[in-house]
This record gives C-alpha cells, structure tokens and sequence, in this order.
C-alpha cells in the first residue's frame, strides 16, 4: 500500500527496527510501533546505543515515547546488515566508564582552550540550552 | 454552638443581651435542617429515578424525532444547565452567523440526531441509545458529557455548513469549536486518534447474567440464541444491574469510561457511528462468547487483551486486514434486526468526504488491494519466495506488530492530507507543483518515445479547496457599548497601532539622502518584481480562465507592463522623462540588472530599444559598478534578442551610444575613453559584437542600404576598428561569443594588414581559437 507517494510518511515505517537520534545525542534503537501527525513515536524494545570511538554497548529500555519534535532523524535498519558492523559490542559497565572517559578529556581540553581565549582576551559565546538559536 | 440549655448556664454575664438575640436567631436557623443532613439529603432510591428520568427521556425524545422539530424547550437532562445558558446568550447575540469556529457558538439550535450512517434500525437509534447509555453516568460525571454533547448538538448545523468550514478550520472534522471556556480537562482533547477500548480484562467482565449480543459485526460471531438476547432497552439497564449484583473489580469502570464515552461521542460527530465503536459498548457491556472464544475478537477488541489468550488469537489469525471486517456481514440467523444492519457494503472508511474524489478512491482502491494482498497471501501455501512472504512472516512472528491499527494509520494519513489542503496549490507550494510538472513533462516524452510499458506512477492528488471569502464579523452583544474584542486564530486582534510617519528633515546629511536614494530604489526594483511575477504569471492563468474573462486579462497584463516599463525608466506620470539617472541607479543594483533581462521580452521593440539606448550610454559607470557582482553578462541574452528586431538606424544610434559620440563627431580623439572601457569588458565586448553583427547582417542583406550610405555607420565602424586595433591585446576582456560576421565586416572596412591584426587579436578564425 503506497501511502502519499512523492511524500514523506512514516506510515510505511511501522513495525520496522529503526535507529533514531535525538536532539540530546542519544541514539535509539527500537522497533517502530505508533507514530502521529506530529511524528510522534512510540519505540517498542528500545535499546539506548552508546557509542564511543570504536566500541558501543547497548542499555536495553523497554518502551519509549520520544516526542516528535526531539528527534533528529531516524531511519530503518536493515536486519540482514544490521550484524555486519567494525564496531565491536561491549558491556554496558565498560562503555559507560569510556564514554565518562571521554567527557572529561573533553571537559579537560574545553577548559584549556577557554583559558587560552581568556588570557587573549577573547571569549567564546556561551551555547545555550535553546541550540537552534 | 451557642444553643445552651438556658442562659443561666452561660460563664459570662455581661453580653448576656447579645447571646440571647444570639441565641433567637440561632432558633430560626435549623442548622441541622433535613435537606442537608436529614432525609431529604439521602437519594437512596437514585436508580429507580434514572429510570424514571431515563422513560422520560426516551419519550421526549421520541415526540422530537416524529415532529422533526426544533423545539428549544425540552426537558433535556444532558446538560440542561447549560442550555439553557447557551439560549440566553443565543438570544443576546446578534449575529447569529458566527462563522469563525473558533470563537464560542452561542448558537444553538435542536436539531434531532442525525441518523449515523448506515443504521437504520429504529430500535437501534444513535440519539436514543446514546442518551440511555449516558443516562446512568449523569449522576456521576456531568460536566465532561455535557460538554460534548453541546457540541454534539452542533454537528448537523455544522454539516450543512461543511463547505464553508473546511477552509477555515485546521483541525479533523471530528472536533467542534471549544463551547464555554474550555472543555474540561477530562475531556477528549480534540484531535486524539480513535482510542481503542482500555479496559484490558475482558475476561473478568463474564458476569453479565444474560449473554448479551447487540450486533454480529465479524462473519464468524455466533451470536447467543435469540431468546437469551435482550433488547437494546434492556441492555442499558443491565450495567445497572450489573454493578448491584456483581462483583465487578473497581477498576473498571461502569459501563464507559467517560473517556470511551468521549470517543463514542466523537465518533458520532464525525458523522457516523462507527461500528467497532459500537462492537467496544457491546464487548464491554459483557461478552461472555468473547471470552469464551476469543478468536471471535478479531479487530481491535482482541488485540487488547491479555497476551495469554489474544496473542495466541492472533498467532492462529491472520492479522486482521485494512477496516474493520464489518463489511463481510452474513447475518447467519434471523431476528437480524439486532445485528447491524448496513444497507451499502462497503467498508468502513475513516471521513474521507473532504477529499479529493480521486483520492479518496485510489485510498479505497489501495485498501482492497492491500486486503486482497493480505488473504493471497495468507491463503497461500508458501509457494512464494523471497522477500516479501519472509517480511509478512516476520510480521505474523512479530506478536506486537499491528499495534497501530489500520484505521489509526489512515487516520494519520488523513490528517497529513489535510495539511495538504490548499485554495491555490501554485501559491501555496509553487516548486513542489513546477518539479512534479517536470517530472511528468519528462515521463510523458520518455512515453512518447520508447514504447515500454507504461509505468504507473502513482501520483500523489492533493485535495482541492475552493476558496472562499469570509468577512470577519466582530461578536456583538445585545445592548452593550462598543463590539467585543474576541480574538481568535482566524482574526488575531490588532495590539498596535503602528503609523508610519515619514521623515522630513531638512538637514539631512548626504549620507542619509543617498541610503534614502538606494532605498527608494530598492523599493522600486521590488514593485516592479512583484508586477513581473505578475505578468509571467498570466499564461497559466489565461489558461485556467473561462472565455469572458480573456480580454480583461489581457488587458490587466498591458497595464502591468506598462508599470514595468514606467517604473524602470522612473517615468512618472505627467512627467517628461529627462534623464537615465533612475534606470542606472536600478541598473547599479544586482537585483535590478537580473529583473531587467527578465522584463525585456516583455516589452515593445520600441521600448526595448531605448533601454538598450540608456544601457549603452552609461556602459562604462554600470561597468566599474558592476565589477563585484559581475552579473552583466546576464542581460547579453535578452539584448540580443532584441537586436535582432531593430532597425539600422537604432543600430547606429547603439553604436554611437557605444563609442560615447555626440551626434556631430568634430574632433577624433586619440583614445576613446569610453569605448576603451567597453571593450576591457566581458559585456562590453560582446555587446559591441553582438551590435556590429547584426550591423554586418543588416548590411549584407540588403544591397543598397541605408548603412552603407550613412556616413555615421562608417565614421563609428572607422572608430571601431581604431579603437580595436589600438588597445593591447592584454586589455581585451573575453567575449561570451564572437559572431561570425565580424571579419566580413571588418574587411570592408580595413585593408588587409590591418584585417590580419584583427584577426589575429580577437581570434576571429574559428581555427585559431
């Protein structure tokens, strides 16, 4: 059943494994169950994948609900190449303690750069919450 | 409190006056009268005066349907406050048309029921039923019914206004406009898709005493024996009886939800009565076959059950297709008359009235296919391979699939073409409809030319609105002072009052003149774009027209290039035009030289030329203005075009504007200035070119002519080539392109030698380039 053709619809999504990503960074994992006008979704057996440089861990989290104007896209995942991936699964533990590892090489090297700004003189505008502005 | 046995009793003395009046009064107000606290406050007896209210009704009811009246003064106990209410205030209002829906409709009218589709059972009469299985929640949760029913009552006055709503409303057309303040929050927001039943356990709802069986709605139903089926009467009161006599688990709630009640209310207002809607009353009222074989609930009732027995349901089942089934109704007994009886057999389609005919039956059309698809498939022995019967596997392997149920998508769907809907879809969304042109432009010829089989493409129908004009007006109430400020989404209120008041100055200073200067241009480049759109616009509207109206568009376009042509050259009327001064300052402008080459085909030979005329006089200044933007060579199309209609004296005329001569040449100067700037120029150089070959052109087609004889043509052509031969080679700006014609010219004109050096310097052999 061609819903709407030449437009874009996520009727013909539903049921399918889908990898969405949301405005906060979080990449989900789930299969598509219900959407509606706003695109809203509903997320059935959703997994959150954190992925940190070569390696990523999986937090399973049920159900979700993701209001439609969080997401940044999404797209379906094919089953048969889903496996077919470089990057190597890890427990959650270690690809928590990565990722916490690398926020703070991040933190670290943000303060240094800030620091060089400040003794130039310069300073960098403050991004705020509301990023699209 | 202050009752005491007697006065003497009371510790204080002194106000012993005021306790007695005190005292007095206290004996007039019984505190602990018999309404609040006595006999009077206790309703035992609540449900023998639902039925009483409940007969009542049903006659009221009655008498309205046989005299199709509109009688205001009913006894209605839905919402008979605020009736009431809403007649006072009708009555109060002047317009009676209000026509944004937005604002609160004070009107209301009592129209009886409309019929909702397809169920023409008297017994099973929507308004009726609806009303009695309200009644016994009136006690308990009024205000959220009230409300819908108001609305509710709207509906047929909407409907017969259905053409004019669509336009102004956004929302399904299952809503109706907020009534006093806003529903309660219990309510259905407006717009929530149709809900399926929540209530999760049929299987505890077995406890109905008598099996009861409203309607057959799935094939396979086997309804209970027809002397245990009761009677639509006598179901209402069944939940009555139910909650006395059984044990139901509090959780669920009496007969409705108010929420389901909300939807079946939405339902009905949407126009029809859906009938799983109905299949939801039945189920909830106690279906003890549903539970006892509960692969006869199909649909959405079984989905929601329990995983225990639905899914393993819905394993053996295949997964219910597109609509309800309530299509395939072989009423497999008699006494049919409780079954729902629907005359059309088709299926149940979501509101789909506002749609485009077309669209609305390729949707149906898609819907078929799709069912047909699912049962070919079902019904199938796996001879198919491949991709397709391995996704429907893993579709029927998948217990949770369908949660979004057909209906829900379709719902989307209609909701998304809604969106869709536009009065003028070239307006609205003019390069979707410019590349879906294209699209089948380039489809049609690829048809016309290769005989393959003929691709059906399916195409996406947007629904046509008609447009329609409303004038807002503003809500007036009876003997009130001024109007009422009712802002809405369709008239949003005007919060300031913003004038503009234009400087005037005198000492302004140069810089402000010359910003104001640029400004004023710009405002002028941007009426005359308005007015080219315009113009450009008018085939396809000459298209669209009907025959009476072609003259008149014909003229409006005359006009409007009149504008155009008026505005370039900053003619205003009554004015004698003096100077070029206003066509170079839009000239200067990169958004101006764009809008000139596009409004030149537009314009009479005459006209064209003299904007040639004015472009070359004041090439070198557009030229050293035009060095960033460097969008000159933009124009050199639609300036040749027009070259090839002037006459020779206009080419002349070019030329010398070109040279920058007055029209009496007296002293040859070594270097000309001007043409020098022309021809270090991109554009420059080709429109010399351009303009020397249509002279050359002009020259060799007619024998004797006019060129030859002009001793002006000669002298510029002399001056030309002067020119030419004098500048470095290094200077020379590229052409766009060089015109064949050149060297003939140039031969009439130099002597060999010279006519080598030409050669050579602007490549005028194809063989060197």
């Amino acid at each position: 059943m061609n819903y709407m053709p030449g437009t874009a619809s996520l009727i013909q999504d539903i049921d399918k494994k889908h990898l969405v990503l949301l405005r906060d960074g979080r990449t989900l994992i789930g299969y598509l169950r219900s959407i509606d006008q706003f695109a809203n979704l509903v997320l059935h057996q959703t997994v959150e994948r954190i992925h940190v440089g070569k390696k990523y861990g999986d937090i399973p989290r049920g159900i979700f609900v993701v209001r439609g104007e969080n997401v940044v896209l999404l797209g379906e995942i094919d089953l048969e190449k889903e496996s077919d991936t470089p990057l190597q699964q890890v427990s959650i533990e270690e690809i928590l303690e990565e990722q916490r590892v690398e926020q703070q090489v991040k933190q670290e090297s943000e303060k240094l750069k800030v620091q060089a700004l400040k003794e130039r003189g310069l300073s960098i505008p403050r991004a705020d919450t509301l990023d699209e502005y | 409190m202050f009752r005491y046995q007697s006065l003497e009793d009371c510790p204080l003395d002194e106000d012993e006056d005021a306790f007695q009046t005190l005292g007095e009064e206290d004996e007039d107000i019984d505190q602990f009268n018999d309404d609040t606290f006595g006999a009077g406050a206790i309703d035992d007896d609540w449900q023998e005066a639902h039925e009483r209210l409940a007969e009542l009704e049903d006659k009221t009811v009655t008498v309205r349907e046989q005299e199709d009246g509109v009688g205001s003064d009913e006894m209605d106990l839905l919402g008979h406050h605020e009736e009431n209410l809403a007649e006072r205030l009708s009555k109060l209002v002047i317009e009676n048309e209000l026509e944004d829906p937005a604002i609160m409709q004070a009107v209301q009218t009592q129209p009886p029921m409309q019929q909702p589709g397809g169920l023409n059972s008297s017994i099973w009469d929507g308004s009726a039923v609806l009303r009695r299985i309200r009644g016994p929640l009136l006690t308990q949760e009024m205000p959220s019914v009230s409300v819908l029913e108001y609305a509710l009552s709207q509906r047929p006055p909407q409907a017969r206004e259905d053409d004019r709503d669509l336009s102004e409303r956004a929302l399904p057309r299952r809503s109706s406009s907020p009534v006093i303040g806003s529903p309660p929050v219990r309510a259905v927001p407006i717009g929530t898709p149709p809900k399926q039943t929540a209530v999760p356990n049929f299987n505890q709802q077995i406890l109905c005493p008598k099996p009861v069986h409203i309607r057959a709605p799935v094939q396979q139903r086997y309804p209970a024996p027809y002397g245990e089926r009761m009677s639509p009467n006598q179901l209402c009161n069944v939940p009555n009886s139910s909650l006395l006599g059984h044990p139901f688990p509090p959780s669920v709630t009496p007969v409705l939800t108010h929420l389901q009640r909300a939807q079946l209310l939405g339902g009905a207002q949407a126009g029809r009565m859906s009938p799983s809607q109905f299949a939801r009353v039945s189920g909830l009222v106690g279906n003890p076959l549903a539970s006892m074989n509960p692969k006869l609930l199909q649909g959405r009732v079984g989905q929601m059950m329990s995983p225990a027995s639905g899914f393993r349901a819905f394993f053996g089942a295949p997964p219910p297709p597109a609509p309800p089934p309530s299509q395939q109704q072989h009423p497999p007994c008699p006494g049919s008359h409780l079954q729902n009886l629907r005359p059309q057999p088709q299926m149940f389609r979501p509101d789909t009235t506002h749609l485009h005919p077309q669209h609305r039956r390729l949707l149906f059309q898609r819907q078929q296919q799709n069912r047909s698809q699912h049962r070919s498939l079902n019904g199938s022995t796996g001879d198919r391979a491949g991709h397709r019967s391995s996704h429907q596997e893993q579709l029927r392997k998948d217990p949770y699939a369908n949660l979004m149920l057909q209906r829900e998508k379709d719902w989307v769907s209609k909701i998304q073409m809604m969106q869709l809907q536009s009065t003028d879809p070239y307006l609205d969304d003019f390069y979707y409809q410019n590349y879906f042109q294209k699209l089948e432009k380039v489809a049609a010829a690829e048809e016309m030319h290769g005989d393959g089989p003929k691709k059906e493409r399916t195409k996406l129908i947007t629904p046509q609105v008609a447009k329609l004009e409303h004038a807002y007006k503003p809500v007036q109430f009876e003997g009130s002072l001024g109007k009422l400020t009712v802002s809405s989404v369709n008239n949003p209120r005007k919060m300031i009052d913003a004038v503009v008041t234009s400087r005037s100055e005198d000492d302004e200073t140069k810089e402000k003149q010359v910003r104001d200067k640029r400004r004023q241009t710009l405002v002028t480049i941007e009426k005359t774009y308005s007015l080219l759109l315009d113009v450009e616009d008018y085939e396809r509207r000459y298209l669209l027209s009907l025959e009476g109206e072609r003259p008149a568009l014909m003229e409006e376009r005359k006009q409007k290039i009149c504008d155009m042509y008026d505005n370039l050259r900053g003619k205003t009327p009554g004015q004698e035009r003096l100077s070029d001064d206003h066509f170079v300052q839009i000239m200067c402008i990169r958004k101006g030289k764009r809008m000139v080459a596009r409004i030149l085909p537009f314009l009479s030979t005459e006209q064209a030329a003299d904007i040639l005329v004015a472009t070359a006089r004041n090439l070198p200044f557009l030229i050293k203005k035009d060095a960033q933007d460097e969008v000159l060579p933009c124009l050199l199309r639609p300036f040749s075009l027009v070259l090839y209609h002037l006459p020779s004296g206009t080419i002349t005329s070019l030329l010398q504007q070109l040279a920058n001569l007055p029209q009496s040449a007296t002293v040859p100067v070594p270097a000309n200035l001007h043409l020098a700037a022309v021809l270090q120029n991109k554009f420059g150089l080709s429109f010399l070119y351009l303009v020397l070959s249509r002279g050359e052109e002009l020259q060799s087609s007619h024998a004797a002519t006019e060129l030859m004889q002009d001793n002006q043509w000669t002298e510029l052509m002399f001056m030309a080539t002067q020119e030419l031969l004098r500048i470095p080679q290094a200077a020379l700006a590229k052409p766009m392109s060089t015109p064949s014609n050149l060297l003939s010219l140039f031969s009439r004109y130099v002597d060999q030698q010279k006519l080598n050096v030409l050669e050579t310097k602007l490549q005028l052999v194809q063989g060197i380039r």
